[in-house]
């Protein structure tokens, strides 16, 4: 837009300013939730609660994430439930990678009869949202005694219909030359896969990767279906645990939300560039 | 010889597009497709969650018992106050926060960021910290006594029925504004620059530029974004769980999914939870539909 014309005019000014101040107003919005909760995992209960609300205190409270990981019964079962919710989230977005980059593949460089109505029929579960079949999925799942188990917390979630989108897009593009040149020097078709279309396709597989790893994290409605023993507890069924048992220490709370927030900030401060990747968010909007 | 050769080359190579296709098919169909086509057939039975009975036929009984239920309209009413509260906020300020952004000279890549940061929070998470803001004693009452200036007075976040549905509207605008600010970001960076040059040529100030140019442009997106926001508050299910279980009213907060977990979980009743299932999917489903309707007619190429 026309920064200069801007800048120079006196109602251009104002109307600059006016814009750096709504700006202002919407970071000091969204960041306040995520100050208060680092602020108060550092601080005592009653300084907390105190009117107004102090910010800092006078001394380092870290006695808080010592109880966090502790727990209310000293079994530090939130690191079993971390440690879970790593398992869970790890391995369904490597099968995530594995089976959208597969068919995403085949769909993307192969002709074969029927090949469009495979795509349509797997575009179409993009329409079946999870929410509305989860009650079959259960009755499966204890029909086949997986529940309470990592089979069971993995087994819907192995791949997606946007992640076998997100890589038959990407793949698309493909140079064919340098599959066909493959083919010619005698490479098998897995190899060709295992050995040139995956190492070349890194942005798409950090992109996908990382949108299959970040909702696994914050999944909730199903490990609160199948998960029955605190053992197999993920981070968000821990939380949820967390409060219906000690309603009462405020900083202990801040300190499990700030630990268990961690894996995503780091996550989202290397790799930044992947969650806000223009591309993989405009094929989410055109899907 | 040759053609046969060939002929075979294309044999193999369509066997192995099969074959790469295969796995994520056959998850399809048993993770996605049977699912859905058992919910619609369950929600034709009675069944207990619990019994070892075998489901008994009730036809469209699950559906007239729903249409009937005072609990199940609150549910939707409950849904659709969320999903019309949250999504017109959510798009109108998001809009506003990319184009104020792009037309910003510096800060461009740190203000998404910042904007965009409560999105790599868990929605657990979101909801422990704001369930402690929304406290009576906490951030919330604090600040809207200094707004208001009024002193001490305690304005009911968590217990009100209206202020409780308003603080959950909340904290879904607060975690997603950042996401979609960046979405449209992105749907404006993709209108080319010649067209806002053009426009500049001819004399246009920055605001009929964003009017006649930005604007138009961006309609197919804002569509897109609007319909992609109503499609994900119709699932909303963590803050609305996490505030009725740590002791807020369950009532004016009791969407849809709520719901239905709670019918089937708490209650057990199997028929019913798959009913109220299939209703929600139609639902969407005629959303997704208009979505993908929007994508293929207002397709735009800037050309």
């Amino acid at each position: 837009m026309n920064a200069t014309e801007l800048r120079t005019s006196l109602p251009g000014k104002l109307v600059n300013i006016l814009i750096w101040l709504f700006l202002a107003v919407a970071c000091v919005f969204v960041v306040t939730p995520l100050l208060f909760m680092f602020s108060a995992s550092f601080m005592p209960a009653i300084d907390i609660m105190k009117l107004p609300y102090p910010w800092v205190s006078d001394h380092i409270h870290w006695q808080n994430y010592w109880n966090a990981l502790r727990g209310p019964d000293g079994s530090f079962i939130f690191l079993r439930n971390t440690l879970n919710s790593l398992i869970v989230a790890l391995a369904v977005t490597v099968t995530t990678v594995i089976l959208s980059s597969l068919s995403g593949y085949g769909l993307a460089k192969f002709r074969f009869k029927g090949r469009n109505a495979v795509f349509m029929l797997i575009m179409a579960t993009m329409m079946i949202p999870f929410e509305t079949i989860m009650i079959p999925l259960y009755m499966v799942t204890m029909k086949m005694g997986l529940q309470d188990s990592y089979a069971g917390l993995i087994l819907p979630f192995l791949t997606n219909a946007f992640g076998v989108f997100l890589m038959r897009q990407f793949l698309l593009t493909f140079p064919d030359e340098v599959l066909d040149a493959a083919r010619i020097d005698g490479a098998s078709e897995p190899r060709i896969f295992t050995h040139i279309v995956l190492p070349n396709s890194g942005p798409a597989i950090a992109t996908l990767a990382i949108l299959t790893f970040r909702s696994q994290w914050d999944n909730l409605l199903w490990p609160l279906l199948v998960v029955q023993s605190d053992e197999m507890k993920t981070i968000p069924l821990y939380i949820t645990r967390f409060m219906a048992e000690t309603h009462s220490d405020e900083g202990i709370m801040m300190a499990v939300a700030a630990m268990a927030s961690l894996p995503m900030f780091i996550l989202f401060f290397t790799m930044s560039k992947y969650f806000i990747s223009t591309e993989g968010l405009h094929s989410t909007i055109k899907g | 010889m040759r053609h046969n050769r060939r002929f075979s080359m294309e044999q193999k190579k369509a066997r192995w597009g099969w074959i790469f296709v295969a796995p994520s098919l056959v998850f399809f169909v048993v993770f996605s497709f049977y699912p859905i086509f058992n919910a619609i057939y369950m929600s034709f039975f009675k069944k207990n969650l619990l019994s070892l009975r075998p489901p008994e036929f009730v036809g469209w009984g699950n559906y007239r018992y729903l249409f009937h239920s005072k609990t199940f309209w609150q549910s939707v009413s409950n849904t659709a106050i969320f999903t019309m509260g949250t999504f017109i906020p959510l798009v109108v300020f998001s809009l506003m926060l990319a184009v104020f952004i792009i037309s910003r000279t510096k800060f461009q890549k740190s203000l998404q960021m910042t904007l965009y940061s409560p999105a790599a929070l868990s929605s657990v998470v979101a909801a422990l910290i704001w369930l402690l803001i929304f406290d009576p004693r906490g951030l919330a009452n604090q600040a809207l006594n200094i707004l208001m200036r009024t002193s001490g007075v305690n304005y009911h976040w968590l217990s009100s029925s209206s202020m409780l549905r308003l603080s959950t509207i909340i904290v879904y605008f607060w975690k997603y504004v950042g996401y979609f600010t960046v979405v449209f970001v992105a749907g404006i960076g993709g209108i080319p620059d010649y067209l806002h040059e053009a426009a500049l040529i001819d004399g246009a100030n920055s605001w009929q530029d964003f009017w006649h140019i930005t604007f138009p442009l961006l309609k197919p997106t804002t569509l897109l974004v609007s319909v992609m926001v109503m499609l994900q508050c119709l699932k909303t299910f963590s803050t609305q769980y996490l505030f009725s279980t740590s002791g807020a009213p369950t009532r004016p907060i009791d969407v849809i999914t709520l719901s239905i977990y709670n019918t089937a979980i708490k209650d057990h009743n199997i028929g019913r939870a798959s009913a109220m299932s299939v209703l929600l999917f139609l639902v969407m489903l005629i959303l997704t539909w208009l979505q993908l309707k929007i994508a293929r007619t207002e397709d735009v190429t800037y050309n």
